[in-house]
């Protein structure tokens, strides 16, 4: 089984000199040496946020195309061994995930739960226009949870459509107090400004996704529940 | 954690790169401490480099909106410069606005056209 610093070192290799490469896997720890299997999804956006910001810093080159390859090197495939280098000709994977949930109670959630967000879409086969979608989509809901509910939790899955492609779900879920019909028509009018965000956020994203459902009770919660399709 | 962006002087301009993640309180300081710098330094322009940001909402196109806006208050130009194309078209697509601020290709074309306003 290959470690976590194998599989990533063969990646960055050419574009960031050995040295760096120590030092990133230094600061990673114990994760260094883990084999990519045995990986939880924490370990995972755990790595690929010090990867995120020291491949931009150093890499001579594509940084995000690097991320991208990082992210899915980590990510489970259907079996261990060498992934996505079979199919290329930018066919979509079609592997579905395994739900995965994220508790948003912090501001540092809602970086955690973009960037899963982000490495799921590209491991789904999503585009990786769809996928910095994706990633601001789940950026606005999450931030919404952290502003106005103050924690809830964001969940990811797959979801196959009648074509037979997958495409990704995104449910939002909180138990704050809810939008007030009033306030809600006046968010869809346009003409709703919040202290902090822009009153846009939702708005932003129903104008994203390619399916958006709005369940809210005032007291009780808000749950948003969006799907991204894939393309082909 | 407390952290804070560097504010790096060029000639006349003020330059900051944005390589983390913009929280309220890291926004808050940084629109204060620019402000106090355009003053000090007569800074003609400013400049926020966000070719390292892969991801913008709603909500960081309202802090950048209103970094531009304080800046213009002052009598200074404010550059975005190095936005994403991805970045971009999925602002486009979310009808956000980011009216307040210039925007430029890159750090040399932002700087080139505050030369121009001389």
């Amino acid at each position: 089984m290959k470690t976590v610093e194998k599989e990533i070192g063969s990646i960055l290799s050419g574009t960031i000199s050995s040295i760096t490469q120590r030092s990133i896997f230094n600061r990673l720890g114990g994760l260094a040496t883990t084999p990519v299997q045995q990986l939880t999804a924490n370990d995972r956006a755990t790595i690929m946020q010090e990867l995120e910001s020291s491949v931009r810093l150093f890499a001579r080159s594509n940084s995000s195309q690097l991320i991208a390859s990082c992210a899915k090197a980590l990510t489970p495939g259907p079996g261990s061994g060498p992934m996505g280098t079979a199919s290329g000709g930018g066919a979509a994977a079609t592997v579905p995930m395994t739900p995965k949930k994220f508790s948003i109670e912090q501001e540092k959630d809602i970086a955690t739960a973009r960037l899963e967000a982000w490495s799921e879409a590209v491991r789904i086969g999503l585009s990786k226009f769809a996928s910095v979608k994706v990633a601001t989509a789940v950026s606005e809901l999450a931030r919404n949870i952290v502003f106005y509910a103050g924690k809830g939790s964001v969940e990811l899955r797959s979801v196959k459509d009648d074509r037979g492609i997958l495409g990704l779900q995104i449910i939002a879920a909180d138990q704050g107090p809810g939008i007030p019909q009033a306030k809600l028509d006046e968010i869809w009018a346009g003409t709703y400004k919040s202290q902090r965000g822009m009153g846009k956020g939702l708005v932003a994203v129903k104008k994203l996704v390619d399916d958006f459902q709005l369940d809210t009770r005032p007291g009780v919660g808000t749950t948003v529940t969006c799907v991204f399709k894939g393309e082909r | 954690m407390e952290q804070e962006l560097p504010i790096i002087q060029i000639r006349n301009c003020l330059l900051v790169s944005i390589q983390t993640e913009l929280h309220d309180r890291l926004a808050l300081d940084l629109q204060a401490s620019l402000m106090e710098r355009v003053r000090n330094v007569n800074a003609r322009g400013v400049i926020l480099d966000v070719s390292a940001v892969e991801v913008i909402d709603s909500y960081i196109t309202r802090i950048l909106n209103d970094i531009g806006k304080s800046v213009r208050f002052m009598g200074a130009e404010c550059f975005i410069v190095g936005i994403r194309p991805a970045v971009a078209m999925t602002l486009i697509e979310m009808g956000v606005e980011l009216d307040s601020v210039n925007t430029a290709l890159n750090l040399d074309l932002a700087l080139e056209r505050l030369e121009l306003l001389q």
